[in-house]
Order: structure tokens, then C-alpha cells, then sequence
């Protein structure tokens, strides 16, 4: 097969980053056409594992020189379908072999660390000297930190701790922003994005992978809290929590040590099934530090601040933190099963939101009425559905991010694919419509967003995008409600 | 496709969400053994396989000579599984499961395109047929261990006790000592039991793992038989592989197996606490176990090795990082010890062995024949200071035996 394929490609590929580092065989890219999504997604001709940041820059440079579009991929974790590129002539950039830890900084709080490397074992590696990342809803072991950073940070938490990034751009150039020897802040020891000029980090957090591959990052780590109380308390009414969720941001936002969670009636029974169903709000305060007597403080407060917005405590929910507690299941636990969760319940119609925390109420109940509705008519249908749930947390002190998921037995059914699939587009068409604006920068989602770009917009991003990848070869599918934003590749890898 | 299938379920119930390859916590220092120690591309762990598996189930690729290359770079050691670890909550069933695509994927492409199959597994399996054991041995290798031992043969001295030694121990020189010693432990506790000798059929478990389905089933049935006319109650197993088969994949036959089936370790723990066994001889030696992952993450035998070690005076059992049902794969299961001529399956049994020199240990104590080989092997082709053990190794010298 590697003879079909342009063998000048393939051989100076083999140069960069060795043979054994291609695959170039029709079932080896295929095991690469689907993400964690339904979307699905195009199989590459060729697929690369660079190891270092200059062999990507030498992959690039090449896919540039060529107009080979690229697609990158890191845990291959997205919900809504992997850039599909151009299909047909496509190379595909797995990020995963970069996974190395670079440096840990415990003076500056920092960890420097290859993108391909997966959430978990970052975690796991600055555990090991007492440090974690704050990155409450990344689900930890599929998704890469590169993944993260330009799918989902943006909204999600972690973007405020992303300091430094070394980006490939289009054309092969290696860039580093941020702070630190090389970047806009020339001086050593210095992580500090906001100083010496424009903040060039902030342009890839969130771009898709569309403007350059993010292949290491310098991000702020925290001293990891030994000591966890958790506090579940049940409310009758939304508006009562949500009133909860404000005090409680009053106090602490950020709130890295502090976060809290909000679940719909009947929600917590997926999550801890042993505890039954629980037909009220719930409200989980997970707090974290380093000692005793600092946590019983926080403890104390926030369970009185409940008390006095209208929350209830029983001896079932006491039971219910006390389990957390133990098993360290809140986010500096890290070892997060919510995927074991999700899994066993079936095909999921992943429905998530963003939205303001003002007006959060009416838009709400809205969301939940659309997704009662198309269950129906799944229900009509005979479509089966394993569960739902309703959750939501503040991902800083002005926005609530959430989901409202559904998940459908019979995965193989293509009927229900296709509902589900259409299930998830209108639910985004109509959640933008209300004025939510999700964190996912990837496939369906993006196009969806860039729909929704002012002209403004668009005239800035089309500029930025074709001034660093006038060849559009970098995910040219992304970001395109509006035709390709730059020029479409002009060749393809020959057979 | 017609093995494959019949795991359709497993292949669509998979949400391709990649943890089966990605997952790193302070237990599980990786998922597959096989990505983790090749060049790492998706086809080489669950998802890309499930992937790939699904393409073939809507007919948008088609099975090629690499297919035989993806499917068999499996040990079929089932972490994947354990770390996915979706379950259906009313019957407790896995509602996805790797492995069985993959050997659903084997026998497809075995009977579909048996050209395309290395020769090593062909061999296996014209051994069996011949021979009734995969390893190209005449049937009286099965006795030929016993020679000099007084064992009584079950056909001519009936007996509650069936102990079954499988293919592999008899047909390996290196291995002959694990029966030995098992009998000698027996009677050291005044066990009465019997062995089939050269009657003693293969169980089936190698010819299923490497896909001869209709081989295996066949083999099922007849030993099925075989077994519940000796009249036995208990059949104690010396093989893992074994074990997993007759307790496990038997159970899943039309026609049941009567006799309750334990494993060597499981037995000898029960004769410990019933003090039918005493310890008399000192060895100082720090250890760690190596589970097998037919007797630990597919058959639940976590305990009764441990509980063995613990029992041996100066033994100290230190745990790794990856234990119990976290264990990483010595590398030879799933026929890999045939797929790239070994070579991947002892680079794996190497990581294994620094795993367990990380945490301290003089020696690594398994309880199958397969893992012993291939960590011997490991050890023998490395500068590792390490020793590999069967536990009846160490309980035979525990109990004084011939000394």
C-alpha cells in the first residue's frame, strides 16, 4: 500500500519522525475515522506520531509546501466529530506520543509539559510532587492537554492557567508565547501572559487547532489539598439555588479549592445509585484545602449559608458526602468515573450549555421543556432511553456550564444515531438562539458557533486565519458557516 | 463476519470514548501492554480495533492480509475491559467486551481467509487435532512427568480428585517440576487424587484464544462429557488457562460441567487455613505476585495466592503499582508469544520485571505456566537481577520436600 501512496510524501515523512511512526495502510488510518463522537469522521491517507515540537514544525512545513490538509488529533475525545479536513487526501497528526512532562516549577507554580500528553497522567505526574491542574470538567483520561486547550479551555476553567503555549503555525514556524526566554516576556523565571505586550495566548485557547498546533504548554498548578469536606444539601426550588450559587461565588470565586455542583431532580441516582432517587435540587459543596481546621471553617460557612437560603440536610445526603469524601471522588481526587457513568447508560444525546448566570432561570426551564419534548416524541418513536440527567456548575463567577443529556439503548440502531444526531444539532441551534455559547471549538459545534459570528468577527478571524495559513491547511473544515475562509488545498496526496 | 456478529452489541455498546488506551492514575501506570510497547498507533489498542471492527460491520472497509497484523497484536489480557468497566446494572454483564471482538475478529478471518494466518497458529492448531494438545507433543508426554511418582490414574483408581495439568506444564522440561511438585505438596497433605495421564484431554483454551471457535466448542463438548462420566467432584487445575476455560467458558455450554473446578491456588490456600499444610523451612526473599490474568482480572483469584505467600515464613510479598486487577499483562497471553516471534510479548514480560524491581524485589512469583515462560525468558535476555517463581516453587521449599 505504502507504494500507492505518493512515495515522495511518505519518504520524507519517514525522515522527520521514522518509519515506524507512519501508517499508511487503509485499516491503520481507519482505526482513526471515529472519534468519541456519532459525527464520525474522515479517514486520513497517512497518519503521523511526531515526537518532538520540531518534528511537527518539519510535518507542517512540509504539509505546507505541499497543500496537504492536516488534521490533528489528540485523545480523540470530542463530542461533536473531528475536523473532517479534505477527504481523501488528508494526513493526520496524532499528538499522543508527545506526552512528556517537561519541568515541574515549584517555586512558580507552573508545570511545563508536551500537548499530547492525556489529562490524567498530567495530573498524576504533578500529584507525584504535590501539586494538581484545575481543570474541573475535563474528563481526565481521554482528552489531551492540546485537545483541551483549543476545544474546550476556552470556557471550561482551565484557560485562566494556561500561561505559556509553544505553537507550530501553518507554515512550520515555531512560536512561543506567554512568558519565558523566547516569548514576548524575554526574561527567565517570568509566566506571566498579560505583561510585555499583547496576549497571543489567548488567540489559541480555543481556536479548534485552527490557527497552529499547540505542542507544549507552561500551566499554572496548585499545592494539592489534602484535606476534602463535602456538603449536599437538597433544595425545593431552582431559583433557591441558584441563589445558593451565588453566595457561595461571593465568597470564593475563583474557586479552585471550592467548587460547587448543582443536579436536577433525580440526576443523582445515575451518579450514586446506591442512595436511590432524590426528587429536589441538589447542591454539592466540595471543599478542599491543606488543613483540619482550615476545612471545618469552610465547612461551617457554607453549610449555614444553606441553611439560610433554604437548603435541607438529611441524615441520606450526609451519607452521600460522606461517600464522596472517602473516595476522594472530588476534583483533586481525580480519578473521575463519570465516563464509566455515561458509558453504561447508553447512546448519549449530549445536550450542553453555557449560559449567563443573569437570566439563567427562564432560559433554563426553556432548554429542559425542548429536550422533554423531543424525548416524547423519541418515546413515540419507540426509541428507548437508559436515563437522564440534569447538571450544572459555575465555571467562573458570571457563567453557569452544564449539560441536560439524555442517553438512548440500542447504539447500533442507525434510526437512533440519526435522531440522536439531529437531537444534538437543534438542541445547539436552539441553545444559541436562547444565548448560550457551548465550549466545544470542535466539528459540528464550531460551524454552528462561526454561523452566529457578527461580520466583525469573521472579518477578524478570516484575516488572522489567512495571513497564518494562506494554504488553509490546518482543520480547513473549521470555523466554516461562511465559505472556506482561506484558500481550499490545491493538491492532493496522489494515489 | 459471522462470529463478529454475534458481538454487535459490543461493538456499537463501545462509545469509543479511548480510556481503554489513554487511562493513567496512581494504580494503572498504563491500560494496553501492546500500545504502551509498540510504536502506538490506535489499531494497536481497543478502540482503534473496535473502530476497525465496526467498519468491517458496515461494509466500509474490508478485511485485508493487514487485518491478521491488528487482530493478533492482542494479549487479550482483558485491562481494557477492567478500566472501561461499563456494566449492565440488572444482569451484571459487561455491556461492551474487547476481547471477545477480537477473538470474534480471529475466528472470522480464520475460517474467512486462513491463508492470511501466520503458520505458528496453524500448526496449533493440526497439533490438536493430532495430538490433542497444541504443542506438536505425542499424548504420552501427559504421563511421562509422572514417571516414578506413584500417581494413580483416575481409570484404574477412581477418586474424588481429578488434578489436571494441562498441556503446557508436561510438554516443557522447564515446567515438568510444577506437577511434580504440585503432587508431592497433594500428598504432603494427605489428598487423595488422580491424574487422566495421557487421556487427559486439552481444554480448549489456546485453540479459542487464537480463534479456532469451532475447534474449541468441539473440544468443550467432548471433554464436557469426558469429565462428568469420571465421576469426580472436583477438577483442581495447575494452568490458568485452564482454569478460566473449564470454570468460565465451559459454564457457557448446553450441557453443563458437574464438578466444581479450583485452581492449584485457590485449593492450597483452603488446606492452609485448614493447617493440613505446615510450613517448616525458612526462605528470606522479598517478592511480589504477578497476576495472571486468566486466574486474577478474568476469574477473581486475587486472595488466595497472597494468602499463600503471607503463610511462608521470611516471604515478604510487596505489592507494585499495578496489581490485582490492574495488573499489566507478562505479554504472552493471546498467542502473542507467536506474534512478531516473541519479540513484543518479551518486551512486555521485561516491563513487567521493572515494575516489580521499582518496588524492591528479589523475585517475581506467578501461578501460570505461560507468564513463568515468558518472564523467564524476559529476565534470561535482560541484565534484570531478578528471579521468576511458580508459588509451589516456593511452598514445595516452605514444606521441606526431599530436603
Amino acid at each position: 500500500m505504502k507504494k500507492a501512496l505518493n512515495q515522495k510524501i511518505y519518504k520524507a515523512l519517514s525522515e522527520i519522525v521514522g518509519e515506524n511512526y507512519i501508517a499508511a495502510t487503509p485499516l491503520t488510518t481507519f482505526a482513526y475515522f471515529q472519534d468519541a463522537s456519532i459525527f464520525g469522521g474522515t479517514q486520513a491517507e497517512m497518519v503521523v506520531r511526531p515526537g518532538s515540537t520540531e518534528e511537527v514544525s518539519k510535518i507542517v512545513a512540509l504539509a505546507n509546501q505541499h497543500r496537504i490538509p492536516l488534521i490533528v488529533r489528540g485523545g480523540g475525545a470530542s463530542i461533536y466529530g473531528q475536523p473532517k479536513g479534505s477527504p481523501g487526501s488528508n494526513l493526520l497528526i496524532d499528538m499522543t506520543r508527545m506526552n512528556k512532562v517537561l519541568t515541574i516549577n515549584p517555586e512558580s507554580f507552573t508545570v511545563t509539559t508536551q500537548c499530547g500528553i492525556i489529562m490524567g497522567k498530567l495530573q498524576y505526574e504533578c500529584r507525584k510532587e504535590g501539586f494538581y491542574i484545575f481543570a474541573p470538567f475535563a474528563p481526565l483520561h481521554i482528552v489531551s492537554l492540546g485537545g483541551w486547550i483549543a476545544g474546550a479551555a476556552g470556557a471550561a476553567g482551565l484557560w485562566r492557567d494556561i500561561i505559556s503555549l509553544t505553537i507550530v503555525l501553518p507554515d512550520g514556524t515555531i512560536v512561543k508565547t506567554g512568558g519565558g526566554p523566547g516569548t514576548n516576556i524575554h526574561q527567565s523565571l517570568f509566566y506571566n501572559r498579560n505583561l510585555g505586550g499583547p496576549d497571543f495566548t489567548g488567540l489559541f485557547i480555543g481556536d479548534g487547532g485552527s490557527f497552529g498546533i499547540k505542542t507544549e504548554a507552561t500551566v499554572r498548578i496548585t499545592k494539592f489539598p489534602t484535606v476534602m469536606r463535602v456538603s449536599i444539601f437538597e433544595f425545593n426550588e431552582l431559583s433557591k439555588v441558584l441563589a445558593m450559587v451565588k453566595c457561595h461565588l461571593e465568597r470564593v470565586d475563583p474557586h479552585p479549592f471550592d467548587p460547587i455542583m448543582v443536579f436536577g431532580p433525580g440526576a443523582m441516582k445515575n451518579f450514586m445509585p446506591e442512595f436511590g432517587e432524590i426528587n429536589s435540587f441538589i447542591a454539592q459543596g466540595i471543599m478542599q484545602g491543606h488543613t483540619e481546621k482550615e476545612m471545618d471553617a469552610k465547612h461551617e460557612v457554607f453549610n449555614a449559608l444553606a441553611v439560610e437560603l433554604g437548603g435541607t440536610r438529611t441524615p441520606m445526603l450526609d451519607a452521600m458526602a460522606e461517600v464522596m469524601t472517602s473516595s476522594t471522588s472530588g476534583e483533586s481526587g481525580m480519578e473521575m468515573d463519570w465516563l464509566k457513568l455515561f458509558n453504561v447508560l447508553g447512546l448519549p444525546a449530549w445536550l450542553p450549555f453555557t449560559l449567563p448566570r443573569e437570566g439563567f432561570l427562564d432560559v433554563y426551564n426553556k432548554l429542559i421543556a425542548w429536550r422533554n419534548a423531543r424525548l416524547e416524541e423519541a418515546h413515540k418513536r419507540g426509541f428507548e432511553y437508559g436515563g437522564t440527567w440534569e447538571f450544572f456548575t459555575p465555571s467562573d463567577s458570571s457563567t453557569l456550564i452544564g449539560e441536560i443529556d439524555s442517553f438512548f439503548k440500542d447504539a447500533g440502531n442507525p434510526e437512533v444515531v440519526s435522531f440522536v444526531q439531529t437531537m444534538m444539532r437543534d438542541f445547539q441551534e436552539y441553545a444559541h438562539q436562547l444565548g448560550s455559547i457551548d465550549v466545544y471549538n470542535q466539528g459540528l459545534m464550531s460551524n454552528l458557533h462561526a454561523l452566529y459570528w457578527p461580520d466583525g468577527f469573521k472579518h477578524l478571524y478570516t484575516t488572522i486565519k489567512a495571513s497564518l495559513d494562506p494554504n488553509n491547511i490546518l482543520n480547513p473544515d473549521l470555523w466554516t458557516s461562511q465559505k472556506h475562509p482561506g484558500r481550499r488545498p490545491r493538491r492532493k496526496i496522489k494515489k | 463476519m459471522k462470529e463478529l456478529s454475534k458481538v454487535r452489541n459490543f461493538v456499537y455498546n463501545c462509545r469509543k470514548c479511548g480510556l481503554c488506551g489513554n487511562k493513567v492514575s496512581a494504580k494503572v501506570p498504563y491500560v494496553c501492554p501492546v500500545r504502551e510497547h509498540t510504536e502506538g498507533f490506535e489499531h494497536f489498542y481497543s478502540k482503534g480495533k473496535i473502530t476497525i471492527a465496526q467498519g468491517l460491520l458496515e461494509g466500509q472497509i474490508v478485511p485485508s492480509p493487514e487485518l491478521t497484523e491488528i487482530i493478533y497484536s492482542c494479549s487479550l489480557c482483558g485491562n481494557c475491559l477492567t478500566q472501561c468497566g461499563i456494566i449492565d446494572q440488572d444482569s451484571e454483564l459487561p455491556l461492551t467486551d474487547p476481547p471477545q471482538i477480537v477473538e470474534a475478529m480471529r475466528a472470522d478471518l480464520l475460517r474467512e481467509h486462513p491463508e492470511w494466518i501466520a503458520p505458528a497458529y496453524h500448526a496449533m492448531i493440526t497439533s490438536t487435532s493430532q495430538y490433542d494438545n497444541p504443542w506438536g507433543l505425542p499424548r504420552v508426554t501427559k504421563e511421562r512427568w509422572a514417571k516414578g511418582l506413584s500417581v494413580p490414574n483416575i481409570q484404574e483408581h477412581p477418586s474424588d480428585i481429578l488434578l489436571f495439568t494441562g498441556c503446557t506444564i508436561p510438554s516443557n522440561p522447564v515446567l515438568i517440576p510444577r506437577a511434580q511438585k504440585a503432587v508431592a505438596i497433594l500428598n504432603k497433605a494427605n489428598v487423595v487424587f488422580a491424574i487422566l495421564g495421557k487421556d487427559e484431554p486439552c481444554c480448549g483454551s489456546v485453540q479459542r484464544r487464537v480463534g479456532a471457535f469451532d475447534l474449541a466448542y468441539e473440544m468443550r463438548a467432548r471433554n464436557i462429557t469426558t469429565f462428568n462420566n469420571l465421576g469426580v467432584s472436583t477438577i483442581v487445575t495447575l494452568c490458568a488457562g485452564c482454569y478460566h476455560t473449564l470454570k468460565v467458558d465451559y459454564q457457557k455450554a448446553d450441557i453443563p460441567l458437574k464438578p466444581k473446578v479450583y485452581h492449584l491456588v485457590d485449593f492450597l490456600s483452603q488446606l492452609i487455613t485448614q493447617h493440613k499444610l505446615v510450613f517448616t523451612h525458612t526462605q528470606n526473599l522479598k517478592v511480589s505476585y504477578h497476576d495472571p490474568c486468566h486466574l486474577g482480572r478474568h476469574s477473581g483469584i486475587f486472595d488466595p495466592p497472597r494468602d499463600i505467600l503471607n503463610a511462608l515464613p521470611g516471604i515478604t510479598l510487596v505489592e507494585r503499582r499495578a496489581t490485582r486487577e490492574n495488573t499489566i499483562c507478562c505479554g504472552a497471553g493471546g498467542g502473542m508469544r507467536i506474534f512478531t516471534n516473541g519479540t513484543l510479548a518479551e518486551k512486555i514480560g521485561k516491563a513487567s520485571l521493572e515494575d516489580a524491581i521499582a518496588v524492591g524485589t528479589q523475585a517475581v512469583v506467578t501461578a501460570c505456566p505461560f507468564c513463568e515462560l515468558n518472564l523467564t525468558t524476559a529476565a534470561g535476555h535482560s541484565d534484570y537481577k531478578i528471579s521468576i517463581y511458580d508459588i509451589l516453587d516456593l511452598v514445595h521449599t516452605a514444606l521441606g520436600i526431599g530436603q
